[in-house]
């Protein structure tokens, strides 16, 4: 309904998503109603405050989220992940712009629905994420090299084997070896020397698959970095393992949860630059979620302003930015500091976040808007379109249902 | 030397001359000392009152450990912070008794991290009115009315006085930090980062409040943060810090105008305006800051710098660090043999690899600036000898209006330069 006037079939639409978490004060509504679409091959920019519940919308298109102390409340992901390409079985070619995929027919599926089992056949091969703090993400324990190759493992057995020049039909501890499911005796089984081979062979491709992973991400001397821990390397050399590790499968959807937030600006320069070459090259939808604004704008197609649970405000990027309509969306825009702010004149936002338990039916951004009225009191202003692709969720651009509105000067860029 | 050099007390209250922080590497089973990690290494600014100063660069530049050197919280290992008092600059590391408290509750800090800085055992009455208690200021119902006071400065209320540190978000964690910070009604405040854990719209409200009490109470700030559009808005004046040592200095506004350093030109160009056009180019740097335990010659920045001269200290550092990535070549260097650290053997296990590098070292692989500045590079055998030009460190100079840049290029240059 939001994006009716768009072809392109959206790759993920989100429908009326609501998650709570259970706490001692009660229960808190962390997103509350939120419906998008991601559409094919597009960046959407997330936005909002701390705790304004983007984490989370994120983190539920993988079902990352603890229950309890979360509920899911209602809602649903739908995803339509892309096919193999019919014409060159994944290979690469003219029709499907050299990815391999083709924009599925319709065979979406609920996120929150599935099993178990399917939702790890998704997770990281489908849909993947980079985290915010590379530090945290990756496994102090393990090298590099294994730890990207644990995604190889997970979803790419099939290759892995005819890679390593094994028949397709291999079984036994082999097959198990390479999906990484081992069983009582395989450590045995693998040591008698024909076995012990094959899993050379099979090594020796998992290897050559991660190091052309890594290659990807513009790291020196991939094969080096196979070896290395985590704790060896820079925060920004750790993110582009994240990357590399989340786009080796070449996911339909990519969420990155605030990539750069770690960063020195430098490097988020260049992290930014990345993700933004290797989605255009791949095609692959991103959901970018950030609170800078700055960023969102450089990188994003669309922008989707969350505050409080709640969607507010979203529209393509050129025109949210140029000819914002939520006073929070305005709010944010202006507290950044610019080069021609008086000293000591931002314009900051009053107040803090709500704490959502048990949310009033009223406006959230009441008691932080400037603008508000007798009918933000009373009534909870939906998401309308006001403009092709521009949809905001204020009275100031439509009537609340008693047809009162606040205003404000509208400024024209 | 040093004393005639000392800056005269006007409206001046802090110095800060030729300062060094250098901790100690330690190995072994005797702990003994390999090295040294130059955190600062020799930095010289003026605080003056009512002013702000920024502090900028990235993370391991050695800002915050500058930031505690001056709030007295670590000793320099070389020059002093000097603090104007009774109208004589005196050292701060050398004051005692009576006037190293005088210079204490002159100079507060406020932390990046407010989870950190503030007790979570301790009440906000007990965290803002331990000042006020350790200097005899107020004592039972008057420090109630202080504490009041304080927060009410801050933006909070009498209503938050017994509460603890968690029941706060972190914009008004940071205000009751300011709110300590204020107690004992400081001269100077260093700020590390205070609003970098904080959102864009409480960002806004804390600099509004500081920009406030600054204006009342005449403070000087030391601003010290990564965030260009804060302390474009904040500063007065910049001083740009790469790797312990100052790049550039001066009004902040004029340095935003044109930028006489490369660094200070890369950092801008990594982050623009809002107001920028959206389609404006943004640019990283390549690589990461070098080990600040062995700093390159030369310019510190010449490792990353898309402008680098031959002038700019190549060294056989540069070389090594370049086989590192290239690959499959450094697993057959076995040895460094340095005469200097512009001249080197380096010994190979194959007569093969030690000729790709002296192939690799003549082409377009490295920089070409690299390439100019060698002086001689024999191949013999398994080993290659390779010598780059002496260069001293290059210093901070002065340039028109009150500005220092350490650069070899003139302003012209860094300015009109174009990224190819």
């Amino acid at each position: 309904m939001l994006d009716a006037q768009h072809g392109a079939a959206p790759v993920a639409s989100v429908r009326d998503l609501k998650v709570y978490f259970q706490t001692k004060r009660g229960i808190v509504h962390a997103v509350d109603g939120v419906s998008f679409d991601i559409r094919d091959g597009e960046t959407l920019g997330l936005v909002g405050e701390t705790g304004c519940g983007k984490s989370v919308t994120g983190r539920s298109f993988l079902r990352l989220l603890p229950v309890p102390p979360g509920i899911q409340a209602g809602g649903s992901v739908m995803f339509n992940g892309h096919a193999v390409c019919a014409a060159c079985a994944g290979v690469g070619c003219g029709a499907c712009g050299s990815t391999g995929r083709q924009a599925g027919r319709d065979s979406s599926v609920d996120l929150l629905g599935i099993s178990s089992e399917d939702m790890r056949r998704i997770r990281g091969d489908r849909i993947a994420m980079i985290f915010q703090d590379p530090g945290k993400a990756l496994n102090p324990t393990l090298p590099i090299g294994a730890q990207i190759a644990e995604v190889f493992f997970q979803h790419r057995t099939e290759e892995l084997i005819a890679l390593a020049g094994l028949p397709a039909d291999t079984a036994g501890a082999i097959r198990r070896f390479a999906s990484q499911s081992p069983r009582f005796g395989d450590g045995w089984l693998l040591a008698l020397p024909g076995a012990r081979a094959q899993r050379r062979q099979v090594e020796a491709a998992l290897a050559k698959m991660v190091a052309s992973a890594l290659a990807e991400t513009q790291v020196p001397n991939p094969v080096k970095l196979m070896a290395r821990y985590p704790h060896e390397l820079s925060g920004g050399m750790r993110q582009r393992v994240m990357i590399a590790q989340a786009l080796a499968c070449n996911p339909d959807l990519l969420i990155a949860d605030e990539p750069t937030t770690a960063l020195d600006v430098t490097v988020e320069a260049r992290i930014l630059e990345l993700i933004r070459d290797l989605q255009q090259r791949r095609k692959t939808s991103v959901l970018y979620i950030s609170h800078d604004l700055s960023l969102v704008r450089r990188i994003s197609d669309r922008v989707a302003v969350m505050y409080a649970g709640r969607i507010v405000e979203i529209g393509a990027t050129a025109e949210i930015f140029a000819n914002p309509r939520h006073p929070y969306t305005r709010g944010l825009m202006a507290a950044a500091p610019s080069a021609d702010t008086p000293r000591g004149k931002l314009a900051a936002i009053r107040g803090t976040v709500p704490e959502l338990v048990d949310p009033p039916s009223a406006c959230r951004f009441l008691g932080r808007c400037p603008h508000e009225a007798g009918a933000c009191r009373s009534n909870d202003p939906a998401l309308q379109v006001v403009a092709p692709g521009h949809s905001v969720a204020c009275f100031i651009d439509h009537p609340a249902p008693s047809g009162e509105r606040p205003t404000y000067d509208r400024v024209t860029a | 030397m040093r004393a005639a050099a000392e800056p005269q007390a006007d409206d001046l209250i802090l110095s800060i001359r030729e300062v060094k922080k250098h901790y100690p590497i330690r190995e072994g089973a005797l702990q003994r000392v390999v090295g040294h990690v130059r955190a600062v290494d020799g930095v010289s600014f003026d605080i003056r009152r009512g002013q702000t100063v920024g502090l900028v660069g990235e993370s391991g530049c050695g800002k915050t450990t500058l930031g505690r050197v001056i709030a007295a919280l670590a000793d320099p290992t070389d020059g002093g912070v000097h603090y104007s008092m009774d109208g004589a600059m005196c050292r701060i590391d050398r004051l005692e008794g009576k006037a190293a408290r005088t210079f204490r509750r002159n100079c507060q800090m406020v932390f990046q991290d407010s989870y950190a800085s503030l007790n979570p055992r301790h009440l906000v009455i007990d965290l803002v009115g331990r000042p006020l208690k350790v200097y005899n200021e107020a004592a039972s119902s008057d420090l109630v009315e202080r504490v009041v006071e304080l927060l009410d400065q801050v933006g909070l209320g009498r209503q938050h006085l017994y509460r603890y540190p968690h029941q706060f978000s972190g914009g008004q964690r940071q205000r009751i930090s300011i709110a300590r910070a204020l107690a004992l009604n400081p001269e100077v405040i260093v700020l590390d980062e205070p609003t970098s854990a904080l959102d864009v719209s409480v960002q806004a409200q804390i600099l509004n409040l500081l920009n406030d009490l600054q204006k009342e109470r005449n403070l000087a700030y030391l601003f010290v943060t990564h965030d260009l559009s804060v302390v474009r808005h904040m500063a007065d004046r910049l001083v740009v810090m790469y790797l312990g040592k100052v790049a550039e200095a001066g009004e902040t506004q004029a340095i935003f105008d044109s930028p006489h350093h490369p660094y200070t030109r890369e950092l801008m160009a990594a982050k623009p305006d809002m107001e920028a056009e959206a389609n404006v180019e943004i640019r990283g740097l390549e690589g990461t800051v070098p080990d600040p335990a062995r700093p390159p010659q030369g310019c510190r920045f010449h490792t990353r710098c898309e402008l680098a001269t031959s002038a700019c200290g190549w060294e056989v550092d540069d070389v090594v660090r370049w086989l590192e990535d290239a690959p499959g070549m450094f697993e057959h260097l076995v040895g460094v043999e340095r005469t200097t650290e512009f001249a080197a053997e380096l010994a190979f296990d194959t007569e093969e690899a030690a000729g790709l590098l002296s192939m690799a070292v003549r082409s377009e692989q490295v920089p070409e600036a690299m390439r100019a500045a060698m002086r001689r590079l024999n191949l013999d055998g398994t080993k290659v000898e390779i010598e780059f030009e002496d260069v001293g460190e290059v210093e901070l100079t002065a340039r028109d209006d009150g500005r220092m840049a350490a650069c070899v290029l003139a302003p012209q240059e860094v300015a009109s330069w174009k990224s190819p």
